[in-house]
């Protein structure tokens, strides 16, 4: 079984590291990993919450992507807006997602924003802040709305409103400014716009457009995007090459027969079963 | 009783091939409660007899039905503690793979990977073999999926079946109402109807239980749509 | 100087309307040394979906026949062809599980989905970090230049021969300011019944 594993180890692989630290000893130095940069932001209202994330990754200069997806569904009413360094975001609310699943699965009820909160901060202390990924998680559950945010270390708390990411300190400006206990859906949608925007404009390393999604005891309103704030401008000329430009040395065609298009009902009895 | 000499061991072969070990597993599974599966054209079904031993017990704090991911559902007959070890394990398996591949397990893969575990605790040390057999639904690539796990690790897929106590004459009875054609609803009432077949004392909505997979997912039914079925039976 | 930079590279994929291209280098070198013209980074793993792996030649290696290996057992074990979005899951997986001691590459995703044929691609980081866009990525070490090349003159709606065209010469035009990557190009067009893989004529210093 171990010869020929199915699903990998679980676990991280440090296979490479020796030869990675010599390579580096020579002088040879790693790439930076994609980073989200960020704006995130999450605002309690009166009848639950609103995250919501710009949509720009940047690889050191370079914008690596210029609508990526930051708000991470984690239950049908807990999301999850990740800062920091992109893999890492991804691929840890990712995994807690599957055992947040697991859990709602074996305890027959919906998960709590308080279990995702102790789950991943538990998670992220054992790494001692080397998966550097920053949250703010927000939902709803069976205790009302809560808004959490999780630092790379595993320290946490719970506030009314959060904002995270390097464009942070320009959201503070705005939800300091305009927050105010109790707002209604339309007011809080707005200020986490404003709060977000507010990242994007000023902070470099956001961009492009907010995303936002809205958390209440119905489930979850999702907007991607909820709101455009930088678009690309149209382009004017075109710069079409005519077919020929390129100089070919050699061709080689591998042409796929076509499947058959079979339309079929959901029964298919006449036909053996795959297994 | 000469099977009986080769069972000092758990799961030994008899001079004759057998491993009556399994045998006895699955004498386990028919002596258990009956569960039922049908699959339609637009869904499966899954029903179960959950009597109680005593009218003390509360009957809906506890499922026979389980779902194991959002497409895919489960039944036994057998050894409940055993069912629920499998269930964890399914459960866990599914998710894994979902993380790996970043898409729902087909329920085939689901099924030849919860019949690997059933097989290998036919051949392990210090372990006994499952005494449950397995109903297993699903819905993907625009279907649905019937299941049967043995304990021996064997699995079937069936357009209908009847597993646990009279399962015999449940059979019998699918195989006469049976169509290729018969729509989710119509199973429903073919499930329960086969069930009655070997059911002793008054069907009610506290002593069955039924879950239904088609393209929105697997669900257990509640006790108030189950009666709504059962009176449109009688 | 960056161990990615070590042997010098560049993979671009782009999307087409029903088709998907992807265009790589052919150079291998040790830093400014040229070692070899036909080194192959970009990599078939199924009809109709490549990958690319530009950054370290031992680590490209390593991971395509890693990948090899885990995608052969998985058509196998299944019964059907795996779609260039589960191959992107589970190469970022894989290069995930390296967080602490990464590969040295940042693969290249480009296929159509066997069932629908709908175009796809994307990119990573070499901790997996996956960018999907419904227009073009890039990777390697002409990837600023080849960065802008792409914005300038991908558009939407390209048939099979226009992609062409706009493929080659953005990653030709890249090429030309970067010193490491170049030394032919060879450029795969996918469409839904053939695969076309054109050798183009480039400079060659």
């Amino acid at each position: 079984m171990s010869l020929c594993p199915d699903l990998p180890r679980p676990g991280f692989s440090f296979d490479n590291c020796k030869r990675n630290a010599a390579l580096e000893s020579r002088g040879y130095k790693s790439k930076g990993f994609v980073k989200t940069g960020t704006t995130i932001v999450g605002v309690c209202y009166k009848d639950g919450v609103v995250l919501g994330a710009d949509s720009r990754a940047t690889g050191g200069n370079i914008v690596a992507d210029k609508f990526c997806d930051k708000l991470h569904k984690m239950s049908n009413k807990i999301f999850c807006a990740g800062a920091g360094t992109a893999s890492d975001c991804d691929k840890v609310t990712e995994m807690i997602r599957g055992q947040i699943a697991l859990l709602e699965l074996n305890s027959g009820r919906d998960v709590r924003v308080a279990s995702v909160v102790r789950i991943i901060k538990q998670y992220l202390y054992r790494y001692q802040g080397h998966i550097g990924c920053a949250l703010i998680i927000g939902g709803y559950d069976a205790t009302g709305c809560h808004l959490h945010s999780i630092a790379p270390h595993g320290s946490s708390m719970e506030l009314p409103y959060l904002t995270m990411g390097s464009g942070s300190l320009a959201a503070t400006a705005v939800l300091e400014s305009r927050w105010k206990p109790d707002l209604d859906l339309e007011a809080t949608k707005k200020l986490v716009r404003d709060a977000t925007a507010a990242g994007i404009l000023n902070d470099l390393g956001s961009g492009s457009s907010v995303n936002m999604v809205v958390l209440t005891k119905k489930g979850n309103e999702t907007f991607y995007p909820y709101d455009i704030v930088c678009a690309k401008g149209v382009r004017s000329g075109l710069y079409d090459f005519p077919s020929g430009t390129t100089k070919v040395l050699r061709t080689k065609v591998i042409p796929y027969e076509i499947e058959k298009v079979e339309v079929r009902g959901a029964s298919e009895e006449d036909e053996p079963m795959d297994i | 009783m000469g099977s009986e000499r080769y069972s000092f061991s758990l799961t030994t072969f008899s001079p004759t091939g057998k491993l009556v070990q399994i045998e006895y597993a699955l004498s386990a599974v028919t002596a258990g409660a009956a569960s039922v599966g049908i699959k339609a054209t637009n869904g499966v079904v899954l029903a179960t007899e959950k009597k109680q031993k005593s009218i003390l017990n509360d009957e809906h704090s506890t499922f026979k039905v389980e779902p194991i991911t959002q497409h895919i559902g489960m039944v036994y007959s057998g050894l409940g503690p055993d069912y629920r070890l499998l269930v964890k394990r399914a459960r866990k398996i599914a998710q894994k793979y979902e993380v790996r591949y970043g898409e729902p397990i087909p329920t085939t893969q689901l099924v030849q990977k919860v019949a690997y575990i059933m097989q290998e605790y036919t051949q392990s040390g210090g372990v006994r073999p499952f005494g449950v057999s397995l109903l297993i639904c699903g819905w993907d690539n625009d279907r649905g999926y019937l299941f049967q796990s043995d304990p021996s690790g064997a699995y079937y897929a069936w357009k209908a079946t009847a597993m646990g106590k009279n399962s015999v004459n449940g059979k019998t009875f699918l195989e006469k109402k049976y169509s290729e054609t018969v729509e989710l609803e119509d199973a429903v009432h073919t499930a329960i109807l086969t069930l009655k077949e070997g059911f002793e004392g008054q069907m009610t909505q506290d002593n069955i239980e039924i879950g239904i997979c088609d393209a929105k997912g697997f669900r257990r039914l509640t006790p108030g749509q189950v009666n709504d079925y059962l009176a449109n039976i009688s | 100087m960056s161990i990615l930079a070590y042997n010098g590279g560049i993979v671009i994929a782009m999307k087409g309307d029903g088709c998907v291209a992807i265009a790589t280098d052919r150079r291998l070198g040790v830093e400014g040394r040229t070692v070899s013209i036909d080194f192959e980074r970009v990599f078939e793993m199924g009809p109709r979906l490549f990958v690319g792996l530009p950054g370290l030649a031992t680590d490209t290696i390593t991971v395509s026949q890693k990948l090899r290996f885990d995608m052969n057992l998985y058509e196998l074990q299944e019964n059907r062809q795996m779609t260039p979005k589960t191959f992107a899951t589970l190469l970022s997986g894989t290069l995930y599980e390296k967080r602490f001691g990464p590969y040295f590459i940042e693969p290249v995703v480009a296929g159509m989905d066997p069932k629908t044929n709908e175009p796809y691609v994307a990119c990573m980081d070499l901790i997996g970090s996956t960018t999907e866009t419904v227009d073009f990525v890039v990777s390697g070490t002409a990837e600023e230049e080849a960065y802008g090349m792409c914005e300038t003159l991908w558009r939407p709606g390209m048939k099979p021969d226009e992609l062409f065209e706009c493929i080659s010469q953005c990653v030709l035009n890249a090429m030309d300011r970067d010193a490491i990557s170049g030394w032919g190009v060879k450029v795969h067009v996918m469409e839904k019944d053939k695969v076309t893989t054109r050798y183009l004529k480039t400079r060659m210093d």
